[in-house]
């Protein structure tokens, strides 16, 4: 008997092609690509007079830069010429090297973390890569996901369709129990970041399981190995199971007819083995997790939201108690303060961590008969989806609660299509990050589930969903 | 890519912890395409040189012209986190970097400089925190790398070993580029797509995208 293995390890060596002094040389099966600083590759590629080798195994989508407003005026709508140019930019390196190209025009426009898996071109055992730090996101599905550099790597991937990566460890995170109502995926992910911090799962790849995970929908799965990277890891994973491949039958680009069945067979042994041995394993409780909120400047600054903002003396360890001082003075709030407490003067609903249409249906669910009392916007993951809660009567929703409903793109959550928060401002968020100067120079995050920014647009400050009465 | 040997240099200290790579390369410097004299060194950590006047903050030691030219920045816990933007290592090169010293580095961030040959090398904090104090009492007194031996030299002659993947090492010390590696795996990179594309025949391809 073979010794039992983990996904990880069946998907991973499945694409090894050679070894070298502790770094593997990997196939990749798909590579997605945004516009970000992938032109800083396809300048370099020019200049060296190099192609794509496997352009049909690319999939270039705008999602980064592409402003979510006013896209019926054309490349000429985007008002700043940088960000037109980095669209524009993207268009034509993707005609140049032949890589097909989701524009801003395309039908399934959307985030490439959102469409991939929604066009079921992400599927169990793959390697995938993308020139974005989110690409464990894919690894929901059982892929093997990895994030590479937006120029040299990417460059790498576009020249080879193969990437140099050292072999990480591996980590098991196991969650069991049952959820408490208006717990989300987002508040496990916060909490396990949390609890290892953001530098605990560097140089692992990390595999989610457990009750609580085999349990959660393809759009929670995604929305917790989203964030592996807040918490360090460049590879977050969930072995198949009938949910994905429930989700795959329903997908245009998943295997048809008798591939179909032959997948799933293969699909079926990719799972981690009962006695397979991870180098790291912890567990958490999901019945004991409440929903959280952000309060730093880090993701593993945060806490349940019926908890007070803390005291850095109260943290152990030197340096983090000099980033808690820091954070707390960007943000503008003091120790002992209840979260609820905190006022918020706008809300954003969006982002690959969070604009699935379960997303939306949470934040919906809670704004259903009542007015935002601040401004905001809820942008949807992919015009696939848009569509979707448009048919549902979403949008209306958030329309008449006074909130933006826009168009599909990495919008208020990276700020690089200039849809920022003003410097100030603070933001209640579904998205991953709230660094300093993320949504905007000078601009605080708090991050939380769709539901609870949904109570926050509501009420105006840092609410409890639980509390909350749902029309 | 430049090869990195030997670097003898003044190091300057910027001892904040977990400096993401939005400081590094803060957003709006992103769009920008980059070419020789048009660079991302005035986007390096701009908003820690600068206060929203756009003037130099006197407490940042980057300012200070007693360091004169540094090539080595010394820095805190968990320099490089957050995305994974590239031009965060084209930033701390432009700006004249060839190293830099600290505690711990973000792991995209730590590949990306040494794709970009810029050296990141970890040291104990405590050795960390002796060298800031080393550089803040005499700016401008210079320190060593020394990537074949893999030591740091202090300004008092203490020497420091540290690790690097000896694959990365490698391709520094000759300025070797992955691509011109990788090509030669041409056979080998040929049977593993075969096998694939034999055995997984439904694998996407988005030729109809």
């Amino acid at each position: 008997m073979p010794a039992a293995r983990t996904l990880f390890e069946n998907v991973w060596d499945d694409h090894v092609i050679a070894s070298s002094q502790g770094e593997d040389l990997l196939y990749v099966d798909f590579n997605y690509i945004n516009e970000g600083q992938s032109f800083l590759a396809f300048d370099q590629l020019r200049l060296e007079g190099r192609k794509s080798v496997r352009p049909e195994q690319h999939l270039a989508v705008t999602d980064h830069y592409l402003p979510t407003i006013n896209r019926q005026a054309g490349i000429e709508g985007i008002a700043n010429p940088e960000i037109r140019k980095v669209v524009s930019m993207m268009a034509n390196n993707a005609a140049e090297f032949g890589l097909p190209h989701i524009h801003m025009h395309h039908r399934r426009q959307g985030i490439a973390h959102v469409i991939g898996p929604e066009l079921g071109i992400s599927q169990p055992g793959m390697l995938i890569t993308c020139n974005d730090s989110h690409t464990a996101t894919h690894g929901a599905m059982g892929a093997c996901a990895i994030p590479i550099g937006g120029s040299n790597q990417l460059r790498h991937v576009v020249a080879t369709q193969t990437v140099w990566m050292k072999r990480p460890k591996t980590m098991r995170i196991g969650i069991d129990g049952t959820l408490a109502r208006m717990v989300t995926a987002k508040d496990v992910i916060l909490s396990i970041i949390r609890e290892i911090g953001i530098g605990g799962g560097t140089g692992y790849a990390v595999e989610y399981a457990g009750s609580t995970i085999r349990a959660m929908a393809m759009a929670s799965r995604m929305t917790i190995c989203n964030m592996s990277i807040e918490g360090g890891a460049r590879i977050g994973m969930i072995g198949p199971d009938d949910t994905t491949f429930q989700h795959l039958a329903n997908c245009e680009r998943a295997p048809k007819g008798a591939y179909w069945d032959r997948a799933i067979g293969y699909w079926r042994t990719l799972p981690t083995g009962d006695s397979a041995q991870f180098d790291r394993e912890l567990t958490l409780d999901a019945a004991a997790l409440a929903p959280m909120v952000t309060w730093g400047t880090s993701p593993e600054d945060c806490s349940p939201i019926d908890g007070k903002v803390p005291d850095p003396d109260s943290f152990s360890d030197p340096e983090r108690r000099r980033h808690v001082a820091r954070a707390l003075e960007y943000m503008q709030i003091t120790p002992a303060m209840p979260l609820s407490e905190v006022r918020v003067d706008r809300i954003f609903v969006g982002s690959c961590t969070n604009s699935r249409i379960e997303d939306l249906r949470a934040a919906a669910g809670v704004l259903k008969g009542k007015k935002a009392s601040v401004p905001g916007m809820v942008s949807a993951g992919s015009s696939e989806i848009k569509r979707q809660a448009e048919q549902e009567g979403l949008h209306r929703i958030f329309l008449d609660a006074g909130l933006e409903w826009r168009d599909s793109g990495c919008s208020s959550c990276n700020g690089s299509n200039g849809e920022i928060v003003g410097p100030g401002q603070r933001c209640a968020s579904t998205t991953n990050r709230n660094f300093e100067g993320r949504q905007g120079r000078a601009a605080m995050t708090h991050i939380m589930s769709p539901a609870m920014v949904a109570a926050a647009a509501v009420t105006g400050r840092l609410t409890d969903v639980r509390h909350m009465a749902l029309a | 890519m430049q090869a990195f040997t030997v670097l003898t240099s003044a190091a300057v200290p910027v001892p904040i912890a977990k400096i993401d790579t939005g400081m590094i390369l803060p957003g709006r410097y992103m769009r920008r395409h980059r070419r020789p004299g048009h660079d991302y060194g005035e986007a390096f950590l701009h908003d820690i040189r600068f206060d929203e006047n756009e003037k130099p903050r006197p407490d940042c030691a980057l300012n200070d012209p007693a360091y004169g030219k540094p090539e080595i920045l010394l820095t805190d816990a968990d320099f490089g986190c957050g995305s994974s933007r590239e031009g965060a290592a084209y930033a701390v090169l432009d700006y004249g970097f060839r190293a830099m010293i600290g505690p711990s580095f973000a792991e995209i961030f730590y590949g990306n400089c040494l794709q970009n040959g810029v050296l990141p090398v970890v040291l104990d904090e405590t050795i960390c925190h002796r060298l800031w104090a080393d550089v803040r009492k005499s700016p401008g007194i210079t320190v060593t790398i020394d990537l074949p031996r893999q030591i740091v030299v202090d300004s008092d002659g203490n020497k420091h070993p540290f690790e690097i993947n000896p694959l990365r090492k490698d391709r520094l010390v000759q300025g070797l580029d992955d691509i011109d590696v990788t090509q030669g795996y041409a056979r080998e990179i040929a049977m593993v797509e075969g096998r694939r594309r034999g055995s997984y025949p439904w694998l996407p391809v988005t030729s109809q995208a």
